[in-house]
């Protein structure tokens, strides 16, 4: 087990929790912008942790889990999601000078322990499970990662999806022709980003669509909400060397593939293409800025992960120390720009709408790839058997009320698969191809 | 006429449903999060429904921000679908902004839809 990979997530944990803890950022979108009522006294921490408790602790079980045991990688969701449950509930008061006040002092502490003894027996956990399903007489571990591969090639058509879904179906079917004419040109030219570059063609092509978009109907963000939100935007930008801190250790965890930032990329980097993940990583950071940014300038507490491009720069450093540097930068440069950006999404409403639709066009992809590349890789454990358990389960998930997030039935039904092979094996209803 | 707003992600297949179930009772508009919950601050519109991954983050965190918490409301979860009751009892509690996961849009809909037309006084 990699002590590196226990230490880097179990600070990145304590770091996390300490900031929830402090109200200087809280990863949850939700959660947010209910911090001011902490801040400003409106609420106690008990109510505020039962809050972020509920908001959190099925995210952590129903999505964090999921994608962190089959990819190996530490999905952020299943830290911090679980770090701004234990920074909310230790106590701390947000008067000056609270480093003299005792409360709050043991609760700054105790959320840096807490929160990084959390985070190494996250990384621990997983590990040991992992390790027993390597011991299972018929390993089935390796055969998971190919269930990234459609990921990685189907990405690339999000922008034509979200396209369609914004301005229409011609448009979207436009969107769509250009992008596979790009991918085969530039497969055709012996190029190996072929994926990359009909991804990039798309999302211009989105970005013009959604600049050119104008709503006569769409009403401006009212003057008082701005100025509120100047205001907001300080707190965060005198929070900034914490911030960068932050960005310095997610970068480094990126960098080194121990932790990454959502579903999509944590499957292509799990499946070895890092090319891929840095460009879901950029597509996504995109479309959650209005989201982040806004929730962010109207709480004045910030993104523990920023808008998500330290995972890009991460990604693409060569080493973890330029990772760390260049985290910290990036972090810090988009905690900078809260009050720019704000302004920019209030003068072009259709890139915000474009957010939203890139999210959901996102989600349906990975929906439908995870599925595809789930039987694939179930039924290369066990031909016939893998498409009918991953087909059975998803349906049944379906039917019984979507208990199981869509994206994840997929390779948790292919993680049962291969445990139910080796089950199957043991009384002699399986055997194992040679 | 009731009002109801939609933002955040499926805006589409919300606006869908929501006019499938509202039996032309119900008047539905895509707007961005933002002047969608700001309609319902000033009673320009009654309601604001919105989906997300986890039916607490992006789906209602614009309303959280300008309606205040207590006037959200999370009807589901991963894990954890929408159930009648508890929809039921936000609404009359004076819910204005519900929030659901983009998986159980299909379930979640119908059952606020329902639960606004039953409740015509908590307008």
């Amino acid at each position: 087990m990699s002590v590196i990979k226990i230490v880097v997530v179990a600070i990145a944990g304590a770091l996390g929790s300490a900031l929830a803890n402090r109200g200087i950022a809280v990863y949850h979108d939700g959660l947010r912008p209910i911090m001011p009522e902490l801040i400003e006294g409106r609420m106690k921490r008990a109510e505020l942790a039962a809050i972020s408790f509920g908001l959190s602790f099925g995210l952590v079980i129903g999505f964090g889990i999921p994608f962190s045991l089959t990819s190996s990688i530490i999905l952020v969701h299943s830290l911090w999601l679980g770090t701004d449950i234990i920074g909310t509930w230790f106590p701390g008061t947000f008067e000056k000078g609270w480093m003299k006040d005792k409360k709050s002092l043991w609760g700054f502490i105790g959320s840096l322990v807490t929160g990084g003894a959390y985070g190494a027996l996250l990384v621990i956990g997983l590990q040991t499970i992992v390790n027993l399903f390597e011991k299972l007489p018929i390993n089935f571990f390796g055969t998971l990662g190919s269930l990234g591969d459609p990921i990685i090639y189907a990405f690339a058509i999000f922008p034509a999806i979200a396209v369609a879904m914004q301005f229409g179906i011609g448009k979207g079917l436009i969107t769509f022709a250009l992008t596979v004419l790009a991918r085969q040109i530039a497969s055709a030219a012996g190029l190996s980003s072929a994926d990359g570059i009909a991804l990039a063609v798309g999302v211009i092509i989105l970005l013009v669509f959604a600049i050119a978009d104008k709503p006569k109907n769409e009403k401006k963000t009212e003057s008082s909400m701005a100025a509120l939100f100047t205001e907001r935007a300080e707190r965060i930008k005198k929070n900034l060397p914490y911030i960068a801190l932050m960005g310095a250790v997610y970068g480094i965890a990126c960098n080194l593939a121990i932790m990454m930032e959502g579903p999509q990329s944590i499957t292509t980097l799990a499946a070895g293409d890092r090319a891929a993940a840095t460009s879901i990583t950029v597509a996504r950071a995109i479309s959650f800025i209005p989201l982040k940014a806004m929730t962010s300038l109207s709480s004045g507490v910030f993104a523990i992960d920023g808008f998500g491009f330290v995972a890009t720069v991460g990604l693409l450093s060569p080493s973890w120390i330029i990772a760390a540097v260049a985290g910290a930068a990036t972090m810090s440069l988009e905690a900078y720009s809260l009050v720019f950006i704000g302004k920019l999404l209030d003068k072009f409403p259709g890139v915000r709408n474009a957010a939203d639709n890139i999210r959901t066009s996102m989600t349906k992809l990975l929906e439908v790839a995870t599925l595809v590349g789930s039987m694939i890789a179930a039924n290369s454990m066990a031909p016939g058997l893998g498409f009918l358990v991953v087909a059975g389960a998803y349906v049944l998930n379906e039917i019984t009320g979507t208990r199981i997030v869509r994206m994840a039935i997929g390779p948790i039904a292919a993680i049962l698969t291969g445990i139910l092979i080796n089950v199957l094996a043991v009384v002699g209803l399986y055997i194992p191809a040679a | 006429m009731i009002k109801v707003n939609i933002g955040g992600m499926n805006t589409k297949e919300i606006k869908d449903l929501v006019e499938k179930f509202a039996e032309g009772k119900i008047e539905v508009k895509i707007t961005s999060d933002i002047s969608g919950v700001q309609e319902v601050l000033k009673g320009d519109a009654d309601y604001y429904l919105g989906a997300c991954a986890t039916g607490g983050g992006g789906a209602i965190s614009m309303a959280i921000a300008i309606l205040g918490y207590s006037r959200c409301f999370t009807a589901s979860m991963p894990g954890k679908p929408p159930r009648k009751e508890e929809i039921e009892k936000a609404v009359q509690d004076g819910k204005k902004a519900l929030g659901f996961t983009c998986d159980h849009v299909q379930l979640a809909v119908p059952l606020i839809v329902q639960a606004i037309l039953n409740n015509p006084s908590a307008k």
